[in-house]
């Protein structure tokens, strides 16, 4: 069946491009050369098979029948038994070997470009949208999937089959392999034209498909909508336009292969008839044997099949040389934030030394001229305006990202010395949403430290007062969370991600306060758990509450990227600053009951 | 049934009670292309067969006897030209009328989809309904492909069985002996392979849910530095496609080959019986080329019959899939003799009466639900969550009808009404805001796209959008949705309200049209619907306790019926319960100290792979 695949032009990759994916390809496949030497080998046997046939056909036809011997013909046919039981075996191996070969290469692919990602900083899932990245990781290498297991085979094979088929060819008769061969101008010409013009269409469908789908989804996802102000004709309409549109698609793309596919046969027939008419007569002037002429065409029927499967594989390639493009360009891409050796003492102040900050690949700074200090036990709200930098501030604190002048230290080192295993063992950031991990609710609490054992997770839930609430559940602590925590209200899944941060038992906490809302039964809970972690750590909060404001020992209020006003509640509002007002917009955006 | 059956594009074919009954009818019209498809095939078949006799005739006549060599060869060359012509046509119209049986079996679903009931809609998911129409259909197309392949096919196989039997019976037996082997080894291979491939797919699907969790929760990863985590997750998943690809190879190494060689027994067969017979004298040599053709022309059509059968099997199971979703009739259909609504000056009372009503026939929802509100009139309905406020709204507009009791509109019966007639009479602000993916303009147009650009500026103006929509880069023309334009909630909430605003309701329905605005912007929704609510009748669903002062009156919802009802300020005096549920909202509805957010839309690039191209 006709498979398509292609690039668009933003994706096609210059000759000195696709050497050097080729050159770094075949470097990572090191690893796999001799499974891959097998399979070419095997390969090589199987398809020197299948241009024996003819051959041995040859010999029956001009030493057997011909000659009336009946033995040589016996011997011919044992012969060519043996050639088949022996391309079958040869053909298994091959299947077995380049898959094996092609799927290892895949997954350290994989492993490789994971790894690779999961070594960024922040910085860098800032710059790349997540959909792209996961596609890369996803769809691009399973794109190559198709290529390694029957692509690269197909293309080995076609090629050799090719080759074999025409140097038989010219041994058996110069002179027919020639006239066999007068076809093929044609044949690359249209081959050129099928390359472009299916890449074309491939393009086409593959736009039109997406589109289908979204009107699609739209109108599902929309019915409430489309129901209540009775569109319900329009909205089909549309997607009946949608709908044509990609029918007309398919259409043209079917076109493309079909002329193709039609002209590949008939060249191919029109070949034999060139054989048998030239050859016909340079029998009859005794140049060459019947049993030649014979072979020939059946060489020919063997010679223009896989010109077809390279044509198609032309543009297979050529995706999955540009996917594996995109996926280098990522295995590039340095790390920016990485681990030091100082050791870090267990606790102590954390100093933020007049730091700045700007998000590669902009110009203006979020944060300049920062400094502060947060002392040994204390708890500091950072509030201001979105935007102001003060969630990038609580980032820089636990060294989600370097600052880009000035440093951060806890205690005497900086954090760009410290070791990464430790730091993440004294300052933990809590994220504002309760991000869950699919498995159970045991192994989401484990994410904070790998080894710990049940009793430890059950340790860090009580010691959030969170323990009671999940053993509720049937399966208590190891009841499946499911796909994004489903299963769990958005309070429990605080729940678990506070409790994670019990496990590490950091001495700084960076926190960034929720600002969805919760039922009020849950945040009750919520709030005890957090005021039970936050008790004799160090805290930074990015806080969008007055009340948890009002909890803290100082207040840093962050505007355009500066400090502004640093001090308690109560010196602020005395002040009459920035916070002030904040404070008494808050309480008259209060509804009054 | 107007608001159905004028969606459909072709008359709706008679109900069909199976599955193959919904393919029978689908492919009846579509009957002549078919049957020219099928007709291609057999010349494409005649110039197939005749290659081989012709390449017979050549040798013996034309080489062996030195006749007319060069008659037999252009003879030879017109077959190639027939059977390449052929060919392409054969496939062109296999593979067209496949895609427009796909075509309209989509069109016909999406229809159907949108004149089911919204209670069938509550119930099912959106990704069911969408692989429904997009993956089960590309198995059922891909199986249409073959109708008139294998028809053709079929009769190829015919045909040059009768050849070679009446060539000679004997030879004709031994050299299509291992090809029946060949449909067989096709038939087994794609039965065996294809719990393989679903085996990887999920494999996969396993993997990307680790990337894209891991992506996703990056921050907690980073911040517990919990990548080794992650990694040996992935080397896991990584680990199990390998293993599963591998398993799906060895599948294809042992039944690929076998069916690429078995017809190559065939081929020995007549050379060696064949020879036997040419060198005793009973066979020409060109009839033993010619029996050799014949068995490997009959190589790909019989491995594609073994195909054919396995993809009947998938196509079987997607058709059943879709089946059941046209089989299901639309529950909020027009009444046979719908009455229409009364016009004049004062429209647009509404009077719930005695309803009963539950999602679920054992709990109710409404029971002994009173309503009462004369045109013009404003009431807010306030109550605890799940206490049923949003539920009288759909009763309203026939989303759902009640159990007991009655709906009506300016004295009528809402199920006495065609449903076109209900819903252009009340107009929702629903609670999510759903803009599609079109331009500013046509999503406030929706319920009226004739409308001109006076009118929705207007509309626009009236709901407070106006100045924000000057501000997009394309001001009215600019694309929303999706892949387009993205609003913050208070945004898209007044492009909802301009949407009612043009509709012109005599009764407008605001499900807490609030809920997700900022605090600093709420009072500009609020002046918006002020504005909007003057003069017209309006229900508003309350969330929040700014949306109550909106109304007239308020009624208080609990346990399915109307307990209380009167102004605000009187209900809070009098009304502990009033004062619960209050106290319960002001809690959700604690402010933040930021002052915008913005609802930022994922770019959601559609994955073209899912979509299921063959």
């Amino acid at each position: 069946m006709f498979r398509m695949g292609g690039v668009d032009e933003a994706d096609r990759l210059d000759s000195a491009e696709k050497k050097q994916v080729l050159r770094r390809t075949a470097a990572m496949a090191v690893p796999f050369r001799r499974t891959l030497i097998g399979a070419v080998s095997f390969t090589a046997l199987s398809t020197l098979g299948l241009v024996i046939g003819p051959l041995l056909v040859r010999y029956g036809i001009d030493h057997g029948i011909d000659a009336g011997d009946s033995s040589v013909l016996r011997n011919a046919v044992i012969a060519y038994l043996v050639v088949v039981a022996a391309a079958y075996l040869a053909s298994r191996q091959q299947y077995v070997l380049i898959n094996r070969a092609g799927e290892g290469f895949l997954r350290s692919l994989r492993v490789r470009v994971f790894d690779h990602i999961q070594r960024q900083s922040l910085a860098f899932f800032d710059r790349n949208k997540s959909g792209v990245l996961i596609s890369r990781m996803t769809a691009d290498v399973e794109s190559m999937g198709e290529l390694v297991q029957f692509g690269l085979l197909q293309l080995i094979s076609a090629a050799m089959l090719i080759v074999f088929s025409l140097v038989l060819l010219f041994v058996l008769s110069w002179q027919l392999a020639i006239v066999g061969l007068l076809v093929v101008p044609v044949i690359i010409v249209a081959s050129r034209k099928f390359q472009r013009d299916s890449n074309e269409a491939y393009l086409d469908v593959r736009e039109n498909v997406g589109q289908n789908l979204s009107t699609l989804q739209e109108g599902i996802a929309g019915v409430r909508v489309i129901q209540a102000y009775a569109r319900e004709p329009e909205q089909t309409r549309r997607f009946v336009q949608s709908n044509r549109r990609l029918f007309d698609s398919h259409v043209r793309s079917v076109r493309v292969s079909t002329w193709y596919f039609g002209l590949v046969e008939a060249c191919g027939i029109f070949a034999t008839a060139l054989v048998i008419g030239i050859g016909g007569w340079l029998v009859n002037r005794g140049d060459i044997s019947i049993g030649t002429v014979i072979a020939a065409v059946l060489l020919l029927a063997q010679l223009f099949e896989p010109v077809q499967q390279l044509s198609q594989l032309y543009n297979t390639l050529q995706s999955s040389t540009a996917a594996l493009n995109k996926l280098f360009g990522i295995l590039d891409t340095e790390p920016d934030v990485i681990g030091g050796s100082a050791t870090l003492p267990s606790s102590g102040a954390v100093t933020v030394d007049s730091i700045g900050f700007t998000y590669p690949g902009t110009e203006t700074p979020v944060l300049s001229g920062v400094s502060l200090t947060v002392g040994d036990g204390e708890r500091l709200a950072l509030v201001g305006p979105t935007g102001a930098g003060k969630s990038t501030l609580a980032k820089l604190m636990a060294r989600l990202y370097d600052p880009s002048v000035g440093t951060i230290r806890f205690g005497h080192v900086d954090l760009r010395d410290a070791d990464f295993t430790e730091l993440r063992e004294r300052i933990v950031v809590v994220p504002q949403e309760g991000f869950l991990f699919a498995g159970t609710i045991a192994d989401n609490v484990r994410i904070a430290r790998a080894g710990a054992s049940d009793a430890d997770v059950r340790n860090a839930l009580a010691a959030i007062g969170a323990l009671d609430r999940f053993d509720e559940f049937e399966q208590g602590i190891h009841t499946e969370v499911r796909e994004r925590g489903s299963r769990l209200s958005a309070g429990e899944r605080q729940l678990v991600s506070l409790a994670r941060a019990a496990l590490v038992d950091p001495a700084v906490l960076v926190l960034d306060e929720a600002t969805s809302n919760l039922d009020p039964g849950t945040e009750v809970i919520v709030e005890r758990a957090l005021e039970r972690l936050m008790t004799g750590r160090t805290t930074i909060v990015v806080a969008h509450r007055l009340s948890t404001v009002r909890r803290a020992d100082r207040i840093a209020v962050v505007d355009h990227g500066e400090l502004v006003e640093l001090g308690t509640h109560d010196e602020l509002v005395a002040i009459g600053g920035r916070y002030a007002a904040l404070a008494s917009a808050w309480q008259r955006s209060q509804p009054s009951v | 049934m107007t608001a159905t059956t004028a969606t459909r594009t072709e008359p709706a074919p008679p109900p069909t009670r199976s599955k193959w009954g919904l393919l029978a009818s689908t492919l009846r019209a579509q009957r002549k292309n078919l049957i020219i498809g099928t007709m291609v095939g057999l010349v494409w078949m005649v110039g197939k067969i005749s290659v081989p006799v012709l390449v017979r005739f050549g040798i013996d006549r034309g080489i062996e006897e030195g006749d007319k060599l060069w008659l037999w060869a252009s003879l030879v060359a017109v077959a190639g030209v027939l059977a390449g012509t052929f060919t392409a046509l054969r496939r062109f119209y296999a593979f067209r009328e496949a895609r427009w049986t796909e075509t309209r079996l989509r069109e016909r679903l999406f229809s159907h989809i949108m004149s089911l009931h919204i209670g069938y809609h509550d119930r099912s998911q959106t990704g069911q309904l969408m692989s429904r129409s997009s993956s089960d259909l590309t198995q059922i197309q891909a199986f249409v492909v073959m109708i008139p392949i294998t028809l053709s096919n079929l009769a190829m196989i015919a045909a040059v069985a009768v050849i070679l039997f009446a060539t000679d019976p004997w030879l004709a037996l031994v050299a299509l002996a291992p090809l029946p082997l060949v449909n067989i080894a096709g038939r087994k291979f794609s039965e065996a392979i294809h719990p393989a491939v679903l085996a990887v797919q999920a494999e996969q699907a396993e993997l990307a849910t680790v990337v894209e969790e891991s992506v996703g929760g990056v921050r907690v990863i980073k911040g517990f530095g919990a990548e080794s985590v992650q990694g040996a997750k992935l080397r896991k998943e990584a680990d199990d496609i390998q293993r599963e690809s591998v398993k799906a190879a060895r599948i294809r190494a042992k039944y690929l080959p076998a069916i690429d060689l078995l017809p190559q027994l065939g081929l020995i067969a007549v050379l060696g019986f064949g020879g036997m017979q040419v060198i005793n004298g009973d066979l020409t040599l060109g009839q033993l080329v010619q029996f050799n053709f014949y068995v490997a022309l009959l190589v790909a059509p019989l491995r594609m019959l073994g195909m054919t059968i396995a993809w009947g099997q998938r196509a079987a199971v997607a058709l059943q899939r879709v089946n059941e979703v046209l089989e299901i009739s639309p529950e909020v259909v027009d009444p046979t003799n719908p009455v229409d609504l009364p016009h004049g000056p004062a429209v647009g009372a509404v009077r719930f009466d005695r309803v009963e009503f539950g999602y679920d026939p054992e709990l109710a929802v409404l029971s002994g639900f009173d309503l009462s509100l004369a045109a013009g009139e404003s009431v807010a309905i306030v109550g605890a969550t799940g206490s049923g406020k949003s539920t009288v709204a759909r009763l309203l507009v026939r989303f759902y009808d009640v159990d007991g009791g009655s709906v009506s509109i300016d004295g009528v019966d809402v199920r006495d009404l065609t449903v076109h007639d209900v819903r252009r009479a009340v107009g929702i602000v629903f609670e999510d805001t759903l803009l599609f993916h079109d331009s500013v303009a046509a999503n406030i147009a929706f319920a009226e796209p004739e409308a001109t650009e006076d009118q929705i500026e207007r509309a626009a103006r009236l709901a407070g959008a106006h100045d924000f929509i000057m501000g997009l880069p394309d001001a009215y023309d600019s694309v929303l949705g999706e892949r387009g334009f993205s609003l913050s909630g208070g945004q898209r909430q007044r492009i909802a309200i301009a949407r009612a605003i043009l509709a012109d309701p005599r009764i407008l329905v605001l499900d807490d049209a609030t809920s997700a605005v900022d605090p600093s912007k709420e009072h500009e929704i609020r002046a918006a619907m002020t504005t909007v609510m003057k003069g017209r009748t309006t229900i508003v669903i309350a969330h929040r306790p700014g949306t109550i002062a909106l109304a007239d009156t308020v009624v208080l919802l609990d346990e399915g019926r109307v307990v209380a009802s009167g102004t605000h300020e009187r209900l809070l005096i009098d009304e502990p319960r009033y004062r619960d549920v209050l106290a319960a909202m002001e809690h959700d509805a604690e402010p933040d100290l930021d002052v915008e957010t913005v609802q930022t839309a994922p770019a959601l690039a559609p994955s073209p792979a899912s979509a299921g191209d063959a």
